[in-house]
């Protein structure tokens, strides 16, 4: 075969190779939404509308739900009486059922809207409701609403990115006990 | 002897065109070489998608998760990070998918590996091509071979030998003329953590802030930028500048867009440093005056909680900034954060000064209470905000808040027109009391006009 059109089919089947390859990469997006599960949960801290400090650190043997989200995104005004339910459900009023604390980080909200927001649709957890653009930065949020159940250890079980259901995170938190408590028992 | 003559000049040219390409291409990186911490953040910024817009660069975008970003980036230029460092967080927070330059691991290096292939093998092209050409029969070989052959062969034969090691001679200063270029600039223009460009540059900005402290307002903001260019985190030219924007909006042609420009400094100050008290002080009352009672309130509450210098208490007192922030708030219906605000105002007093209280501070604090409670005409209320009002008179006998809103809430209650009198007695012999109050005394008929 003439010498050019070896070079020539070499060159093709090179740029077949590397269009079947990029065709089937897996997509960044989908990488992007999972960085975080199985780390080390970034800091949380920061005052509350009262004015008092909450800190993710001091609820360490805590199941923890870590929400981002806004008054004026719509997903996040839905997904709200799910985080009520999921919270009344696992207040550690009943021993059989794993006491989860919710925590809510306002992401460039108003502290005026947020407490109008929190009257109108109920919810008595902390809420972080300004200067957390760091705390975002630290947790890769990128879109509101998004949410993150946080283990005991203080490790991410689950990243749910949109509005929860509560079927879902009870879902979550099923799986995340179980892998937490075969962890134990290997250990 | 004139093809002999005519070869050193070629390798000259070819040597001057080498040297050439190497400086352009060393100016070229010198040119992308960030001089300041400013520039470093700018050219960091644009290295980057924003994570949520569709085609626009951390700095094109005005999204505010894209700022947040920014603030980032420069509180991490100005902790001395690298660039290496900054990028590695970001790639760790959002995905390798935001970074612009891809790095050359795994299968994003073939974006670097396949441009330089494909040079490479289109130089060899070419390469291939002239060597061709120039392999054809030579001009004028067979007089070669006749004449004085032996002689002629011997320099052919060093010619031929010569050409590619010149090619490599030629090649490899031109490889050294980059490197070289690109070691030199990258050193020369590339400032590392705790290096200084020129001089120190802490006390540069020192020098800076202190003139713009005493600079008219239109100076002050130009000081207040140089200190950002060199340092774009600094906590005091952010809140000090967005404070000086927000107080010289009213009188710009485009107030409400500088007030929001204002507004970003502000924020970027908390977000830089949320323990700088001046800071909290100046967004409460930019908050205020928008209408975010509870947001000016939060400021004010986060202050109590930092170790505040003194001048800000007085700041604080002089401007009766919580006093009104709280009367918004009663007015709002939210009179549970009200007096939440204004006792944690008083608990800072307690904590922070303990016995060298600005007394008129908090007598201020005790009567502001005290009328917001009596306001609700609830009986149990007032009665605790009669008790409110006792204690500023008694903390502060001379205040004359203290004084106006106990004889006017006193004048509802049995048995307290005396204290009344003397009230109003003793606010009238004030020297410069508040014109607001003095009016609204006159207008009860409490005092004479």
């Amino acid at each position: 075969m003439n010498p050019v059109r070896r070079a020539a089919l070499a060159v093709g089947l090179v740029l077949a190779v590397l269009v079947v390859v990029f065709a089937t990469r897996e997509a960044g997006q989908d990488r992007m939404t999972t960085h975080l599960v199985g780390a080390v949960a970034p800091p949380v801290a920061g005052s509350t509308l009262d004015g008092s400090l909450w800190d993710l650190d001091d609820q360490r043997g805590r199941w923890v739900l870590v929400n981002f989200f806004s008054t004026t995104c719509v997903p996040c005004i839905e997904e709200h009486p799910e985080l009520v339910a999921f919270a009344e459900v696992h207040d550690g009023t009943d021993p059989a059922i794993p006491e989860v604390r919710v925590v809510s980080v306002a992401f460039d909200d108003r502290p005026s809207a947020i407490i109008r927001f929190f009257n109108e649709n109920g919810g008595g957890w902390p809420v972080l409701p300004a200067d957390t653009g760091r705390i975002a930065v630290d947790w890769g949020v990128v879109a509101v609403p998004e949410s993150y159940l946080v283990t005991p250890s203080g490790h991410v079980a689950a990243k749910v990115v949109g509005g929860v259901v509560l079927e879902d995170l009870e879902g979550l938190l099923d799986r995340a006990s179980d892998a937490l408590s075969g962890e134990q028992a290997e250990s | 002897m004139s093809g002999r003559a005519a070869r050193p000049g070629r390798a000259v040219w070819l040597l001057v065109l080498a040297v050439v390409v190497g400086s352009l291409v060393a100016s070229e990186v010198a040119d992308r070489t960030p001089r300041t911490n400013a520039d470093r953040v700018h050219a960091l910024a644009d290295d980057f998608a924003c994570p949520v817009c569709q085609g626009q660069s951390l700095g094109e975008s005005d999204v505010p998760i894209a700022r947040t970003i920014r603030s980032t980036i420069r509180t991490m230029v100005d902790d001395g990070r690298t660039d290496a460092e900054v990028r590695t967080m970001l790639v760790d927070r959002f995905g390798e998918d935001i970074d612009y330059t891809p790095t050359g691991r795994g299968l994003t290096g073939l974006v670097w590996v396949l441009p330089v292939l494909a040079a490479a093998a289109a130089l060899t092209g070419v390469g291939l091509a002239i060597s061709r050409w120039r392999s054809g029969p030579p001009l004028g070989a067979d007089t070669a071979s006749t004449h004085g052959g032996s002689v002629d062969a011997a320099d052919g034969g060093a010619a031929d030998t010569g050409r590619p090691g010149r090619a490599r001679l030629l090649v490899g200063v031109a490889v050294v003329a980059v490197v070289a270029g690109v070691l030199v600039a990258r050193t020369a223009g590339d400032r590392l953590a705790g290096d200084a460009l020129t001089g120190d540059i802490r006390l540069s900005t020192r020098t800076l802030l202190a003139e713009a402290g005493v600079a008219a307002p239109a100076e002050a903001d130009a000081l207040y930028t140089r200190v950002l260019e060199i340092q774009p985190s600094n906590v005091e030219a952010l809140a000090y500048r967005g404070w000086s924007r927000w107080r010289t909006a009213d009188g710009t042609a485009d107030g409400a867009a500088d007030r929001a420009t204002a507004l970003v400094d502000l924020d970027d100050a908390v977000a830089s440093d949320d323990a700088y008290a001046d800071v909290r002080v100046f967004r409460a009352s930019a908050r205020h005056a928008q209408g975010d009672q509870a947001g000016a309130a939060l400021d004010l509450m986060v202050l109590d909680g930092l170790d505040a210098p003194p001048i800000v208490g007085d700041l604080l007192a002089a401007s009766r900034l919580r006093q009104r922030i709280a009367g918004a708030l009663a007015s709002d219906g939210e009179l549970l954060a009200a007096l939440e605000l204004l006792d944690s105002g008083l608990d800072a007093f307690g904590e922070v000064n303990g016995d060298s209280v600005p007394v008129s501070g908090r007598a201020a604090l005790l009567a502001e209470r005290g009328w917001l409670l009596a306001s609700t005409r609830v009986p149990e209320l007032v009665e605790r905000g009669m008790a409110s009002l006792d204690e500023a008179v008694a903390v502060g006998p001379t205040d004359p808040y203290a004084l106006a809103y106990r004889a006017v809430v006193g004048m509802a209650v049995p048995d307290r027109s005396d204290q009344v009198a003397a009230d109003v007695k003793a606010f009238a012999a004030l020297e410069t009391p508040p014109a607001d109050l003095s009016a609204a005394l006159v207008s009860l008929g409490l005092l004479d006009g």
